[in-house]
This record gives structure tokens, C-alpha cells and sequence, in this order.
């Protein structure tokens, strides 16, 4: 008859194990509920019942069950499950009192346990588990964060992560809401303890953070992760598997090319991925900024469209709309959505810096600064609020707290080329010529060789070179741009001002032509090639014969 | 016989059709073709022999097939032997391509050629998506274009193109073909340095591409840029440094080189027809059009060149002849860019110049890079005294190609028009440069140095004395040196120059207020040095002429007698006391 009974009640626990798998939650709890009774309200029993509650979204119930029958204290599993339950009825501060005072510094180091008894039911061993204690660091960073407090939602994220790396929530957490500077996010890595088979991994994760100017390091990783097990390398170096054509890498991948200002080739990527997984959220704000990079009204337009049907409740969606306005120079409407993002989910910062641009455009600046200023107290992490405030003060002249904001944006992020050229811009703007050239040779170093988004850098060294009077020099950058971004008026204008600077007044026409064939309403040129004229003919009418004459060679062809 | 060589040509050029033809090249096959069938000459005699040729060709090409290639042979074909890499399936989707290529569907094209990876294809789809990129260009400056067609329309595709091709070139997967193309790029990306060496390469490694010696050709401005060059020895070479010669205007030069190909290809109407604009160029109006009556015997509907041809029958004021060619070219093709020069040039003979701007509009939207429709355009817009259109119209002549010297040397009338010598003299010095022979543009040069602005005497005098010393034939510039040294009171040099031009103006039978005033002056020089019966001489011939200087004769006649009186009494005086 005991054995009956036994075998009855692990029927029991089978279906209502069954019943969870198949998501037929009221069946569930209906079963789960028998068995605990039948069984005798045995512990295993009751947090199974708990949990099917919890499934249900009986979210009340369950936490009520837990305390009826003094679980709460007895098991860490109980008091996480009771701290998830007050996680969803949104009762922060109950939640944190479930989990238990405890303490953590700076880097996210737990500093005291209340309890140790970190034994769990079910172990299986031979299976990898999410470790309990991470689990709980998470869910007190998230009630710190709905609580505003995110210096120490900060730090127990980094806890989670610290307790297990595994734990990925509390990494794209820390990643995706700009929590942690670059430098912050290296020491961070670099402290967690992966074991040797995990390094894809820590590769992964470290392809995920920041992306500014450390171009040969990251192309590395990619290589690692894409590439075949390698046989002939050491064991503990190896990458087990390749992740090659795996949706995140790829989305990693885009947003590195986006970072090098490969627009065409990150919109390319995207798109392809979006073919591949058309709900991956994750790249979508990727694509569609490479879109409004390029131009690309039409798409834009689609893309926006479906997102909205699809994902009203989502931010990206509105952002999308926000975005395509923006590309169409409807700067109100492009306000009002990207407004509509921003309120719907606080914590997506392109929406802001969106937000920011748009009133920016507008010469609004007070709007401006005040979403630029949002966003950089939400997105701590993240220097391009500073580097945008930066901007505006540049714009209207107030070159002391432009300064202060650009060295903040530097000390978050000392590896974008962009903060390098503003402060180059704000010296040139102070006529300290030196340090603008200092800065602008700086940011040329970091940002990718060759690429068409670096064109104003060049240019604006060029014109420090010249005010320099470093007129070589200068010349070689003018050309350089030029190569980058042929048929500008006014990169060829400024290369015959050099010239003419140098007294090449010949060499100096011809490129004021060029300018003036591209746009002929530039007073400026116009000016300068009648000078030029002027003086080159002054020159040639007392040359010598040859030059008079202009015999230039004719050598010989054979 | 044929010349040696002759057989090889054949060979080559047969390939080259069927090559070029494959990767949608025409224009450059055309021109191949047109070649191997200049191999021959165009007379019943030569027939014969051709078919001679013709068979040892076959004969030879069948053996070749069986034969087992020597390495030499084979990497001269490399082509071939990589198209033939292709598998089946590739070489049918390559097939759909072409056909959608050749239905001027070119994004189609470029869409179905997408992930082959053989060379042919990959060309092709390159080549495809530059079409694409160009034919839309050209619906947005019919779109957007302004007053004169000028518009900002760019080839969209031009920047994604240069940045692919060069990830493939510096792997070196480009082939000859790939490197053109990389080539055209990276001209119409303003890269003229690196573009010159990709097409040396493209050049160097195929030869019989037409097209990228013309693209080479248009990127050599200057002849230190040729000499640069780095180009192997081939007979495509010697059609491109003739063809590079009559554009650097040196034209005996390239009518040379013209002779010595005739022998090879005599058959070829490439040859005539360039050997014709070097006699144009070289103002031998008369050859020129001989030459052109010839070629339109042999090819009576042809218009290439043609609107070159109707440029001489205007200079010469042929009326009735170019009003035929004008009547033939439109029945063979009435929207080509040469007819509508041809029937612009017929209008402005006739003085019909809004007509005239009318017609080369339109020749300039059938195809907004022809060259001597922006110059032609512009000499209308002088005509019509509507100098801001004018200039546009020039700049974008030299825009087109920095060598027109009929380019430049209307924006220099232009800007003395407007009466901006600086300007002018810039854009003259540019046609000199061109030109530096060519006696018109010195004189041009000189005005402007004596402009109320400048006055620069010296420097005009060194131009005009350029001018006499290059044949001036208008004879602008001795009389203007001769008035230049009186207003700067050297007078012996003064009637150095009058003397010179009297001489001219005599060879001429010239018999204008030029020729009284040369007399006068050195009448008065005379008479001043002492030298009596030479001003006498002077002098009496001024009276032959009527009007006020017939007055100043006649005083100065009556001056020297009462001198030669006066003088002949002390004269005798003197000998009276010498003999007592």
C-alpha cells in the first residue's frame, strides 16, 4: 500500500512536471496542489506547487503559499522564488528585504552573506546551472534599478556576473544600458573567471562591449570565434566550436562596422541578418541608423511601418518612425516620435540622443542639452551625451564648457576618434593651432584608415597645417581628403588657398577653378582667383622667355 | 601580299571581337572589328588576296585546336583558358545575365550574375552595376537639370564600385578587364594619378581594348603624364600615341604615325578619318575635306566624325554642301549628337543662331560629354552677346577635355568682352600653352597686355613678336608692333616693323589705311634720319591714296623739297668757296 501510494505520488509529480513543460499552467497548480496534500506538504512538493503558481502569474498566491508554510527562511531556491513573486507585483522594497541585507563594493565583490547555506534542491551535478547566488544578485541589481539607485543596481549586476558568467542577463544589462565606461567594462571581463573550455565566451562578451579604436584587437576576436577548431593550437587557447553565421556575431560584426563608419557594408549585414531572423531586436537599432546614414528614405519607411505593427509597445518601433522623419528633414514629427520612445522605455539611449539631434537641428538648443543631459545621467557608460553637449556649447560659442564636457566624454571613452576631432575643432576655434593639431593627429590615429566618414578629420587638419603655415603638409592632407571624398568644392578651394598662400599661384587657379566648376556661387574663390590671377600675371608678363613663352618640354616619343 | 604581321593582327583582333563582345564592351569591339577589316584594302584586288589570308587563318586556327599550346601561347590567351572554368550551371546563369544586359536591364543583370564567382561574371556584374548607375544618372539630369543641363547628378554606384574593386585589386583577382573598369572609376572619382596606372596595367596585360586606351588617353593632359607611362610595346600602342598626338595637337607628328600604320591597316577607315582631323587641326581645310569625301564614299552612313567634316565646310562657307550633309545625316540618323552639331553649324552659317543653340542643346542631351558641342554652343552664346551662357557653356568644354584650345580661347574672348584681362589672359595663356604655334592666340595675348587695365607694353610686344615669327597670317601683329614701338618712341624699331609689314601688305596687294599709315610714318622716319629720297619715295606713294593723309603728304613733300632746296644751296655754296 506504501509503495502503491509512492508510485502514485510520483505519477503525480511526473504529470504536474509534465503539465509545467507544456505550459498548461491551471493544471499545474490544480495537480501540484493534490500532490502536496497527498504527499504530506513535503518541501519539494510545496516549491514545485510554488512554482507552477509562480508560471500562472498567481504571483500572490505563491509567495502567500511560501510564507503560509515558513519556506522562506529554510532555502535560498524558496527566498529567490519569493523575491521573484515581489519582483512582479513590482514590490521593491519587500523584494529586497526577501533576499536579505547584504553588502557589496565597488568592483561587485560580496562583502557579506547573511547566510551560506548555498545547498540546493535537485541538484543534478552533472549539468551546468545558473548559480543560485548570481540569480539573486541579479534580481536585487533590478530592484535597486526600478528603485533609481543605480550605483548599487550597478554593483550587484557586476556581482551576478562575478558569481557566474553564465549569467548573461546582468552582462547585456550592464552593456546594452551604457552602465559601464570602456575601460570599466575591460576590468570587468578581465576579472571574471571563465573556465578554459568557456573562452568563446569571453570572447563573445568582450566582442559585445565598446567599439571605439581598438580596430586590429577586435578583428582578432572575430577571426577567433569565426574560425574552425584549430587542432594545433594549445588546448586552453582554443575556441571549442565556431560560432561562424551565428545571429549575435553577426549583429556584433555590424556594429563594429558601424563604429568604422562602413555604413553601406553594416546596412548590408543587417539586412541580411534581418532576412535571416527577421524579430533579432538586438541589431534593429543598427540597421536602421546605417539606413538614416545612408539615406535610405524608402526602406526606412517600410521598416518603420512594420516595426510599428508589430512591436507597438516596444521603443524601437517609435524610434524607427523618429528615425525616418529625421532622413526626410521633418524635424517636429521626428521629435514627437522619438519623444514617444523615450517615454515608453526609459532606458534606450538612442532614443534620446535621437531626441537631442532632432532639437539640435532645429537650433534648439536648451531642448537639446536638456535630452542630451538625460541621457548622459541614465547612461552613465556612454560618452556620447558629454561629447553632444560638447557640441552644442561649440555651436554657440561657449568654448570653456564645451571643453569641460569633451574632456569628460574623453575620460569615458579615451578611444573614439570623434571626441579627439571635436577637441581638435575647439582648439582650432581658440587659435591654439598647436593643440588643434595634436588632437586631430590623435583622432586620425584611432579612426579606420581609409574611410569615407573620416573625410572632415582630414580636412580639419589640413586647415591646421595651413595655420601652422606647415603649407606641405597641409597640401598632403588636402589631397588625402580629397581621395577620401573626391569633388568637393570646398576641400579644393582650401587647396588652392594653400597654393596661393605658398605663392604657386598657378597651381592655385587651377584648383580654384575646380572649386567654382563645382559651385560657382563661392564669393570667397571668386575673390581669391582674381587675386591669383592678378598676381600670376604680373609674374609671368616680366618672366624669362621659356616661362613667358611656356615651352614646356616635349620630349621625344618613341 | 600583306605585311608581315598582318596574320597575327588578324588573329588577335578576331579574339579581341569575340572577348570584348562577350563582356559587353561594343564600343570596343566595334572599333576591333572595324580594324581587322581594315587589315584589308577595300579595292576588288585586295579582295582576293584577303580570301588567301583568310583560309591560312583557318587552317592555322584548326591545327591550334588540336595542337597542345606552348606556355607562351597559352598565357597570351589566358582569357580564354579561365572562361572556360566556368561550370555549366554558372555558364547558363551567365547566359540570363547577358540577355538582360542586352535588354539595357543592367541591375537585373547585375542582380542574376550575383554569387558567380568566375572572372567573366564578375565583371559583368560590375560593369552592370555601373550602367545601372550611369543610365540612372542621366534620368536625374533630365530630371533636375538646370538652364544649360547642368546638374549635380552623380553615379550613386560609383563609391560602393571603387571601394569593391580595390578590396579585389589589392588581392590582384582583377583581370585586364576588372582593372579597367577600376580604371573609369577611379577617374570619374577624380584619382587621376591612381586611375593612369590601373589603365597602364589594364593596357599592359590587354591590349586590344580600345576603350581603355581612349580612357588613358583623356587622363593624358599633359605629356609629362604620357611619359610617365609605363607601357609595353604593341601595336595597339602606336593607334593610341597617334590618336594621343592629334589631341596633344601635334599633329604632324601624329600624321606620321597615321602613314606608317596605313601600311598595315589599309582598309582602315579609323586612319582616315583621324588622318582628316589632323589636316583640320593643322588648318589644311583643303586635304581635310578631300579626306572626308573619301571616307563617306567608303562608309555613306557613317556620323562618327562626321560633325568635324561640317566644321571645315563652315570655315570654307559651304553652303550647299553642308546643307546636303546636313539633309544625309538626318536621314541616317536624326538623334545622334554629330547631326545635331552637324545642323547647329548650318544655322549658324546661315546666322540663325538661336536655331543654331537650339541644335547643339540638343546634340548636348543625347549626350552631355560631347565635347565640341559645348565649344560650338558657346561661340553662338558670343554671337548672341550672351556672355554669361557662353562661359558656362566653355567651361564645361574644358571641363570635358583641358585640351580644347577653341575652349579656351573663347573664354579668353569672353572675359576681354567683359573686359577682364586678367581673366582673358589666363585662358589665352592656356590655349597658347596648346598652341604654342599658333600666331592667332599670341595677338590675343598681346591685346590684352595693351588693355587700358593692364598696359603692359613689354609683354605685348613679346607676344606679337611671337606671333610674326609663327607665320601670322592675319598680319594683326607687325602693324600692332610697329604702333606699340611709336607710342614708346623707339622709332628705329618702329620702322623696322613698318617696313616688314609694308613688305607683307605688298605681297597681299593689301591696300588699306594699314598701308597709308605704314607709309606716312616711315615717310616722316625718314625724312627725320635725313635720308630725303627715301621719304620722297614714301611720300609720293601716300599720294595715290585719298584723304586727309594725302594732305600730310603733300606737306611733308613740300617740307622735303624746301629742305633739298635749302640743302642744295649750301651745297653749292660750299663748293662756290671751296673753288675760288
Amino acid at each position: 500500500m506504501r509503495e502503491l501510494g509512492d508510485h502514485h505520488v510520483e505519477k503525480l509529480r511526473a504529470v504536474v512536471r509534465d503539465c509545467l513543460g507544456k505550459h498548461l499552467y491551471s493544471s499545474a497548480i490544480f495537480f501540484a496542489d493534490k500532490l502536496a496534500t497527498m504527499a504530506g506538504n513535503q518541501t519539494q512538493d510545496l516549491y514545485m506547487q510554488a512554482q507552477a503558481l509562480y508560471l500562472g502569474k498567481q504571483y500572490r498566491r505563491a509567495l502567500h503559499l511560501l510564507r503560509r508554510h515558513h519556506l522562506v527562511t529554510t532555502d535560498l531556491r524558496f527566498r529567490y522564488l519569493a523575491g521573484k513573486c515581489l519582483e512582479e507585483v513590482k514590490e521593491w522594497d519587500e523584494c529586497l528585504l526577501m533576499l536579505g541585507e547584504s553588502e557589496v563594493d565597488e568592483e561587485g565583490n560580496v562583502l557579506m552573506l547573511d547566510d551560506q547555506d548555498t545547498e540546493l534542491l535537485d541538484k543534478d551535478a552533472e549539468e551546468r546551472e545558473i548559480n543560485i547566488g548570481a540569480a539573486i544578485c541579479l534580481l536585487r541589481g533590478r530592484a535597486f534599478e526600478a528603485l533609481e539607485n543605480r550605483a548599487r543596481a550597478l554593483r550587484w549586476y557586476k556581482a551576478a556576473l562575478k558569481a557566474d558568467p553564465y549569467c548573461y542577463e546582468a552582462f547585456e544589462h550592464l552593456i546594452d544600458h551604457h552602465m559601464l565606461t570602456s575601460e570599466e567594462e575591460a576590468v570587468l571581463l578581465n576579472s571574471l573567471k571563465f573556465d578554459s573550455e568557456d573562452r568563446w565566451l569571453s570572447l563573445l562578451y568582450s566582442c559585445r562591449t565598446k567599439k571605439y579604436g581598438q580596430i586590429p584587437v577586435i578583428e582578432e576576436k572575430f577571426q577567433e570565434l569565426e574560425k574552425e577548431p584549430d587542432e594545433s593550437r594549445p588546448e586552453e587557447y582554443r575556441v571549442s566550436c565556431s560560432l561562424k553565421d551565428n545571429n549575435d556575431l553577426i549583429a556584433c560584426r555590424a556594429d563594429y562596422l558601424y563604429h568604422r563608419g562602413e555604413f553601406q557594408r553594416c546596412y548590408d549585414t543587417t539586412k541580411a541578418l534581418l532576412e535571416k531572423d527577421p524579430y533579432h531586436l538586438n541589431c534593429m537599432p543598427l540597421h536602421i541608423g546605417s539606413a538614416l546614414e545612408l539615406g535610405r528614405k524608402n526602406d526606412l519607411f517600410l521598416r518603420a511601418h512594420n516595426l510599428v505593427q508589430e512591436y507597438p509597445q516596444k521603443a524601437i518601433s517609435w524610434f524607427a518612425v523618429g528615425c525616418y522623419y529625421y532622413c526626410i528633414r521633418q524635424f517636429d514629427h521626428a521629435r514627437r516620435y522619438f519623444c514617444k520612445a523615450t517615454t515608453l522605455e526609459g532606458a534606450f539611449a538612442p532614443a534620446w540622443l535621437g531626441f537631442g539631434n532632432a532639437h539640435a537641428a532645429q537650433d534648439e538648443s536648451d531642448q537639446a542639452m536638456a535630452a542630451y543631459r538625460t541621457a548622459a545621467r541614465l547612461f552613465a557608460g556612454c560618452h556620447l551625451p558629454a561629447l553632444c553637449i560638447g557640441m552644442e556649447y561649440l555651436r554657440t560659442n561657449n568654448l570653456n564648457l564645451a571643453e569641460q564636457f569633451f574632456l569628460q566624454a574623453k575620460s569615458i571613452c579615451p578611444t573614439d576618434p570623434l571626441v579627439y576631432n571635436e577637441l581638435g575643432v575647439m582648439a582650432y576655434r581658440n587659435r591654439d593651432y598647436e593643440t588643434a593639431s595634436c588632437w586631430l593627429q590623435k583622432a586620425l590615429q584611432l579612426a579606420p584608415p581609409f574611410t569615407e566618414a573620416w573625410e572632415p578629420t582630414v580636412v580639419n587638419l589640413a586647415h591646421t597645417f595651413r595655420k601652422l603655415k606647415s603649407y606641405p603638409e597641409a597640401i598632403c592632407m588636402y589631397e588625402r581628403a580629397l581621395s577620401l571624398f573626391p569633388r568637393n568644392a570646398s576641400t579644393y578651394s582650401a587647396l588652392g588657398f594653400t597654393h596661393h598662400l605658398q605663392g604657386n599661384t598657378g597651381k592655385a587657379i587651377d584648383c580654384y577653378h575646380k572649386a567654382l566648376g563645382l559651385k560657382s556661387d563661392d564669393t570667397f574663390t571668386a575673390e581669391m582667383l582674381t587675386s591669383a590671377l592678378q598676381e600670376e600675371c604680373l609674374r609671368l608678363s616680366s618672366a624669362h622667355d621659356a616661362e613667358f613663352y611656356s615651352l614646356s618640354g616635349m620630349p621625344h616619343i618613341s | 601580299m600583306a605585311p608581315t604581321g598582318a596574320l597575327t593582327h588578324r588573329r588577335e583582333l578576331r579574339r579581341a571581337v569575340r572577348q570584348l563582345r562577350a563582356r559587353g564592351l561594343y564600343v570596343a569591339a566595334k572599333w576591333a572589328a572595324e580594324q581587322l577589316v581594315g587589315l584589308n584594302e577595300k579595292t576588288s584586288g585586295g579582295s582576293v588576296e584577303s580570301k588567301v589570308d583568310n583560309a591560312k587563318v583557318k587552317e592555322s586556327g584548326g591545327i591550334e585546336l588540336r595542337a597542345r599550346r606552348t606556355p607562351a601561347e597559352r598565357a597570351e590567351a589566358g582569357v580564354e583558358v579561365e572562361e572556360s572554368e566556368d561550370s555549366d550551371q554558372d555558364e547558363d546563369a551567365l547566359l540570363l545575365a547577358r540577355s538582360y544586359f542586352d535588354t539595357r536591364e543592367y541591375r537585373r543583370a547585375a542582380h542574376a550574375l550575383q554569387g558567380l564567382s568566375g572572372r567573366k561574371a564578375t565583371f559583368l556584374r560590375f560593369y552592370a552595376t555601373y550602367l545601372a548607375g550611369e543610365k540612372r544618372k542621366e534620368e536625374d539630369v533630365v530630371d533636375l537639370a538646370g538652364p544649360l543641363g547642368k546638374s549635380d547628378a552623380v553615379n550613386l554606384e560609383l563609391a560602393s564600385l571603387e571601394q569593391e574593386l580595390s578590396s579585389l585589386h589589392r588581392t590582384s583577382m582583377l583581370d585586364a578587364f576588372g582593372m579597367y573598369l577600376y580604371g573609369v572609376i577611379l577617374r570619374e572619382r577624380d584619382k587621376h594619378a591612381e586611375a593612369c596606372v590601373m589603365l597602364c596595367a589594364s593596357v599592359n596585360s590587354y591590349p586590344w581594348n580600345w576603350s581603355a586606351w581612349l580612357e588613358l588617353q583623356a587622363l593624358c593632359t599633359d605629356p609629362d603624364i604620357f611619359h610617365s607611362l609605363d607601357l609595353k610595346d604593341h601595336w595597339m600602342r602606336d593607334f593610341f600615341v597617334a590618336s594621343l598626338f592629334l589631341d596633344l595637337q601635334r599633329n604632324s607628328e601624329g600624321l606620321a604615325r597615321y602613314q606608317s600604320l596605313y601600311l598595315l591597316f589599309p582598309g582602315s577607315d579609323h586612319i582616315l578619318a583621324q588622318t582628316a582631323v589632323a589636316h583640320y587641326n593643322l588648318r589644311e581645310f583643303d586635304d581635310a575635306e578631300r579626306l572626308f569625301e573619301e571616307l563617306l564614299r567608303v562608309d555613306p552612313y557613317r556620323i562618327e566624325g562626321m560633325d568635324t567634316y561640317s566644321n571645315i565646310l563652315y570655315v570654307k562657307e559651304c553652303f550647299a554642301a553642308l546643307s546636303h550633309l546636313a539633309h544625309k545625316s538626318v536621314l541616317t540618323e536624326k538623334y545622334r549628337s554629330e547631326t545635331c552639331c552637324i545642323i547647329g553649324n548650318y544655322y549658324s552659317l546661315k546666322a540663325q543662331h538661336e536655331k543654331a543653340v537650339l541644335y547643339f542643346k540638343r546634340a548636348l542631351r543625347l549626350n552631355p560629354k560631347f565635347l565640341s558641342a559645348w565649344t560650338l554652343m558657346g561661340h553662338e552664346f558670343v554671337e548672341m552677346k550672351n556672355t554669361p551662357a557662353a562661359i558656362d557653356a566653355y567651361r564645361r568644354a574644358v571641363d570635358i577635355n583641358p585640351r580644347d584650345y577653341r575652349a579656351w580661347y573663347g573664354l579668353g574672348q569672353t572675359y576681354e568682352i567683359l573686359a577682364m584681362p586678367y581673366y582673358a589672359l589666363y585662358y589665352y595663356r592656356r590655349a597658347t600653352q596648346l598652341r604654342p604655334h599658333d600666331a592667332r592666340m599670341w595677338c590675343a595675348m598681346g591685346q590684352c597686355y595693351e588693355s587700358e587695365q593692364l598696359q603692359i607694353y613689354d609683354a605685348a610686344i613679346r607676344c606679337y613678336k611671337r606671333a610674326v615669327n609663327n607665320n601670322d597670317r592675319e598680319g594683326i601683329a607687325l602693324n600692332k608692333l610697329a604702333k606699340l614701338h611709336v607710342n614708346l618712341g623707339r622709332h628705329e624699331q618702329a620702322a623696322f616693323y613698318f617696313r616688314k609689314n609694308l613688305e607683307r601688305m605688298e605681297a597681299d596687294q593689301n591696300e588699306s589705311q594699314e598701308y597709308v599709315d605704314a607709309l606716312l610714318f616711315l615717310g616722316n622716319y625718314s625724312k627725320n634720319n635725313g635720308s630725303l629720297d627715301e621719304a620722297e619715295i614714301y611720300c609720293t606713294r601716300v599720294l595715290d591714296y585719298g584723304g586727309p593723309a594725302k594732305e600730310d603728304a603733300k606737306a611733308m613733300l613740300r617740307e622735303i623739297r624746301s629742305v633739298q632746296q635749302h640743302e642744295d644751296t649750301l651745297l653749292s655754296m660750299e663748293s662756290e668757296r671751296s673753288t675760288p
